[in-house]
């Protein structure tokens, strides 16, 4: 194992994903593929959980794999993808036996921007339990689980017997890497013979466990495992330990360092899948060490946005670790998103997570709050457009494109407080028709696509025998999020002003204007944009509003029943979904055409932030974040100039530390200004590295759509 | 609140800027005042020079609808073959076609503003100037030309715990400077020329009060901080005296080079005034020396 010689090879490394040598004598990935579908169509007398656990088990030890000599860390497999298509199989199988009208809904209210209510297998966090047990000491914790009840029911038993399969494949397959590596690079193969079966001893192996779990979780069982956890907290002692002992040095692992990051970016895992940073432990104390500084400024040398990283922020973690991020982020490398530990501790423990569980938390996926190891959140399953729930109202409910019904019917509106009333009665609707679905999806979970590789890492499965997707974990919550807020404050007020205040218009005839998507009224609508009443600018009736809306879609959503056992935590976040939303919302009364996209994440509708960046803050913090535990983004984009020198980098952690203590949950953002976006977009050859923050995550600006640039120069053109 | 027979007292502002983050410490938000004794050549903020309000067009933005046609109470406005003509000799800047006008081609500069109104909007980012070691910055144009004003607004600043600062040419009476100063934590002030020639070339005005008036500021042992417009063509030769005269002030923070831009040109063709900015920008080898040779004699330069 040569350490030293990444940066020479990083150009061959970056391509280890596509052009592996598989060495022979497994099966390709064609024959494994038929192979499985056998499997999957053939044991019908088995569970579903049996068979998935068998097929990773012939998947382990029939797939081809590839040694990476240059690489410090191994874990190619040529199965990528295999078991995806059995759970389709299995969703379709459900959908086809339990579901008709209420899929035939769902699906319409899906494409026609309402409501989404999906099955959720994509958001896990890398349980800590594997760093602190390794695989054997996972199936040692099951063996004594297992045998301490003598009476264990069926489906225990099978539990028990399907997470003991995995957990031996695994072994199995650790120990196939170690001796093809053995002839390359005796370090490797030490290394894997270890943690084969133990648990790791030094931060070399604790990393390679991470890789090999990664890669075998999300890549070949095809649950999506949405982040590595704390990895500052887990690899710390190793860290400590090993300098101590001289078992590596710092620049050593420093370099380590560099081989682990840049693995995930080779990989191009999907959604930049992320690690976190800092904040505070489950007994208050400050987790950021001389590892957090490291990892940031190795991330940062690499130049990459992919694995993403979280940063939290207790009022303990040091000023210089959260500046070192902003100078990252101020020099184009914005793959960072911050949350506030204050505000989201109290979110967890608002929707029943325990006090030292919710102060262990981490961020899964782009930005949703979990505890840690103990929570199985899907946190992805459902969301509610707000803005469609106006244009329901205006057309009774009937989709305007289609003619769909889709909400409810809607009485006759004579006053403002009609309006508002039918606003939340359709709200209410929608709500309801998301949770009932995803529900009773979600009782169907362990015929789709239960878990072994996760659940065996899940204490609480084990010791209740039952499976992360049967309700088995502590905690096991699912998320609706709501969507495009300061689209429907802004609207609703437009209605308040043109229609009741100053009477331009009446209710009806706006209706039908906005049907015929403003056609022919352009001066009404224009009269709509200069309105002052929009969310994000400090405006009493706008931040009023916002509030009442955010508290109550909260009250429909939190604490509900879901269809597992746990419960419901409302989120405030679109990520990209503004842009599709828009596309089949029709005109709203705030001045949008149809077609054009609603507004994103806590951001005001675009160019209607007037007033500036801490206006904007203290609008969206006038919202009490407490409510929304599945997270609540703001996203920022500041000028180059505005941030340039000391004084800038001071500005930026002002900025921060202002928004977190008027009690804002979560923010990420961009810095950059709208006349190098504008040239990106006409010479993209030129600016093929310019990265933007998207929304959960990053990427190069001259690859989004023309509509999604055109957004951020309209965004940036406002910043300043 | 104190009311302290301040609450009938107006002032003359253009803009408030939130989150300005190069006025001083932390994050500010700033007052430009309307009105500046002096006419420098490269004003960037040419809406501030006047006393008077203005108003602006941007033709680019007009939709030619003719509503500020209707409004309009001095014929300023109108339409011809169907496109919008504005004649700003006739405009008396009462500002009704900013209120009408949709598409935001039209904007007046210049609004009177009274101390609880003015204050009310710089006390709402306090939990940014808190968390960032920021304030409130009073700018312009020239600030101390409404010294009164300036000093009021400035005592309920201070009641309220907000730190200030006030940016200044220095042209002003000294009167209008010992209003201020027991009430302002730094003065940002401008310096252009050494040489008194060169100074009325750069502005029209001679620089003996300016730098009479530093001279004082700095005897009363208050915060400076030198701002100085780096104009190659027109002060190139004159950061060395400046320099040189800066080592007799004893509580200056720093200097700040502020290289010449021409950005502001749009704004003097709406305004209907002569663009006066000169042509040559900075070159960075010119700006680099000119900080170089600041920074050689000792100073801390931004």
């Amino acid at each position: 194992m040569n350490l030293f010689d990444f940066d020479a090879n990083r150009t061959i490394l970056n391509k280890q994903y596509n052009e592996a040598e598989w060495i022979d004598g497994g099966l390709t990935k064609d024959e494994l593929q038929n192979k499985v579908l056998e499997m999957t169509y053939e044991v019908k007398d088995i569970s579903i959980a049996m068979i998935k656990a068998k097929t990773f088990k012939y998947i382990l030890e029939n797939a081809q794999i590839a040694i990476d000599n240059k690489d410090i860390f191994h874990d190619k497999i040529n199965a990528e993808g295999i078991m995806n298509k059995q759970r389709y199989i299995w969703l379709r199988e459900v959908y086809d036996s339990y579901f008709s009208d209420d899929l035939v809904y769902k699906n319409h209210a899906y494409d026609l921007g309402a409501i989404t209510a999906e099955a959720d297998f994509g958001h896990t966090s890398l349980s800590r339990d594997l760093i602190d047990y390794g695989y054997g000491g996972l199936l040692d914790r099951l063996h004594k689980h297992m045998s301490s009840n003598q009476n264990l029911a069926e489906e225990q038993k099978e539990f028990y017997e399907s997470c003991e399969i995995v957990l031996n494949a695994i072994m199995g397959f650790i120990l196939r890497l170690a001796e093809a590596v053995k002839q390359y690079d005796l370090d490797s193969y030490e290394c894997l013979k270890q943690i084969s079966r133990g648990k790791p001893t030094n931060i070399y192996e604790a990393m390679q466990l991470m890789i090999i779990h990664y890669r075998l979780h999300e890549y070949v069982f095809g649950t999506r495992l949405r982040t590595l956890g704390r990895l500052d907290k887990l690899l710390f002692p190793y860290y400590e330990n090993d300098i101590k002992t001289g078992k590596y040095t710092k620049v050593e692992i420093k370099q380590m360092l560099k081989y682990f990051l840049n693995k995930f970016w080779a990989a191009k895992v999907p959604f930049d899948m992320p690690f976190l940073l800092g904040g505070m432990d489950e007994n208050g104390n400050e987790v950021t060490n001389e590892l957090s500084y490291m990892i940031v400024e190795t991330y940062n040398e690499l130049n990459i946005y992919s694995p993403k990283i979280h940063i939290r922020v207790s009022e303990k973690t040091p000023p210089r670790f959260i500046k070192l991020v902003l100078n990252c982020i101020r020099g184009g490398n914005s793959s960072f998103v911050f949350s506030n530990d204050n505000v989201t501790i109290k979110a967890l423990q608002k929707a029943g997570i325990g006090d030292s569980e919710a102060k262990d938390y981490v961020l899964i996926g782009c930005y949703e709050p979990a505890a840690w190891g103990v929570e199985l959140g899907c946190t992805g399953c459902a969301s509610i457009n707000l803005a469609k729930a106006i244009e329901l109202v205006m057309t009774g409910g009937k989709d305007l494109n289609t003619g769909v019904q889709l909400g409810l019917p809607s009485g006759e509106i004579r006053s403002f407080d009609d309006f508002e009333n039918a606003l939340k009665l359709q709200i209410k609707y929608l709500i309801d028709k998301a949770i009932a679905f995803t529900n009773k999806l979600e009782s169907h979970y362990m015929e789709i696509s239960p878990d072994p590789i996760i659940s065996s890492t899940i204490y609480d499965c084990v010791k209740k025998g039952k499976d992360a997707y049967a309700g088995g974990a502590k905690y096991n919550n699912t998320s609706l999020q709501v969507m495009c807020v300061a689209s429907f404050v802004d609207a609703v007020l437009a209605v308040k002003e043109l229609v009741f205040n100053q009477k331009l218009v009446s209710y009806d005839e706006l209706c039908e204007i906005l049907k015929k998507n403003w056609e022919g009224n352009e001066k009404l609508r224009l009269t709509a944009k200069k309105l002052m009443q929009k969310y994000g600018n400090g405006n009493k009736e706008a931040d009023m509003l916002t509030k009442q809306i955010t508290e109550y879609t909260a009250g429909l959503i939190n604490n509900k029943a879901n269809g597992r056992g746990g419960v419901y935590k409302a989120g405030l976040f679109t990520i990209d979904e503004c842009f599709r939303l828009g596309k089949v919302t029709m005109a709203t009364p705030d001045g949008r055409f149809a077609g054009e996209p609603l507004s994103k994440n806590l951001c005001a509708v675009t160019g209607m932030d007037k007033c500036g960046i801490t206006a904007l803050m203290k609008s969206a913090a006038e919202i009490d974040f407490t409510d929304f535990s599945n997270g609540a983004v703001l996203d920022f984009v500041l000028h180059p100039s505005a941030v340039k020198g000391d004084d800038g980098l001071n500005a930026m952690y002002g900025l921060l530390k202002s928004y977190f203590a008027a009690g804002g949950a979560l923010l990420h953002g961009n810095v950059f200004n709208s006349e190098d976006l504008k040239k990106a977009q006409e010479r993209p050859e030129a600016y093929s590295t310019l990265q933007v923050r998207v929304c959960g995550w990053n990427a190069y600006f001259v690859t989004l759509s023309k509509e999604e640039q055109d957004a951020f120069i309209a965004q940036a053109e406002n910043a300043l | 609140m104190l009311c302290k027979g301040c609450c009938t007292m107006m002032g003359t502002i253009f803009e408030i800027k939130r989150f300005a983050v190069h006025d001083g410490n932390g994050i500010r938000t700033t007052v430009f005042f309307k009105g500046c004794p002096l006419k420098c050549v490269w004003c960037h903020n040419p809406e501030g020079i006047s006393f008077e309000k203005q108003m602006a067009y941007m033709p680019e933005k007009c939709i030619n609808c003719g509503e500020c046609v209707k409004v309009c109470p001095s014929s300023a406005h109108r339409i011809v073959n169907n496109l919008h003509v504005y004649q700003s000799i006739m405009c008396t800047s009462c500002g009704k076609c900013e209120e009408i006008c949709l598409s935001g081609a039209l904007k007046k500069y210049g609004e009177q503003i009274s101390i609880q109104s003015l204050l009310s909007i710089l006390l709402e980012d306090r939990i940014f100037y808190e968390q960032s070691g920021g304030g409130v910055t009073l700018s312009g144009g020239e600030c101390l030309c409404q010294a009164d004003f300036c000093e009021e607004l400035l005592i309920e600043l201070k009641h309220n715990g907000i730190n200030t600062a006030v940016d200044t040419c220095g042209f002003v009476k000294r009167k209008a400077i010992e209003k201020v100063i027991p009430y302002t934590d730094i003065f940002l002030y401008d310096l252009k020329a050494i040489d008194e020639n060169v100074h009325i070339k750069c502005t029209g005005k001679s620089n003996k009060l300016i730098l009479d008036n530093l001279k004082y500021i700095d005897s009363c042992n208050k915060k400076i901080e030198i701002r100085i417009p780096f104009v190659p063509s027109y002060n190139a030769g004159e950061i060395k005296k400046i320099g040189e005269y800066l080592k007799n002030v004893k509580n200056l923070t720093k200097i700040k080079l502020l290289p010449y831009h021409n950005y502001a040109g749009s704004k003097y063709t709406s305004l209907a005034m002569r663009n006066t900015l000169p042509r040559e920008l900075p070159q960075k080898e010119e700006t680099d020396m000119a900080i170089a040779t600041l920074k050689n004699m000792g100073f801390y330069v931004e």
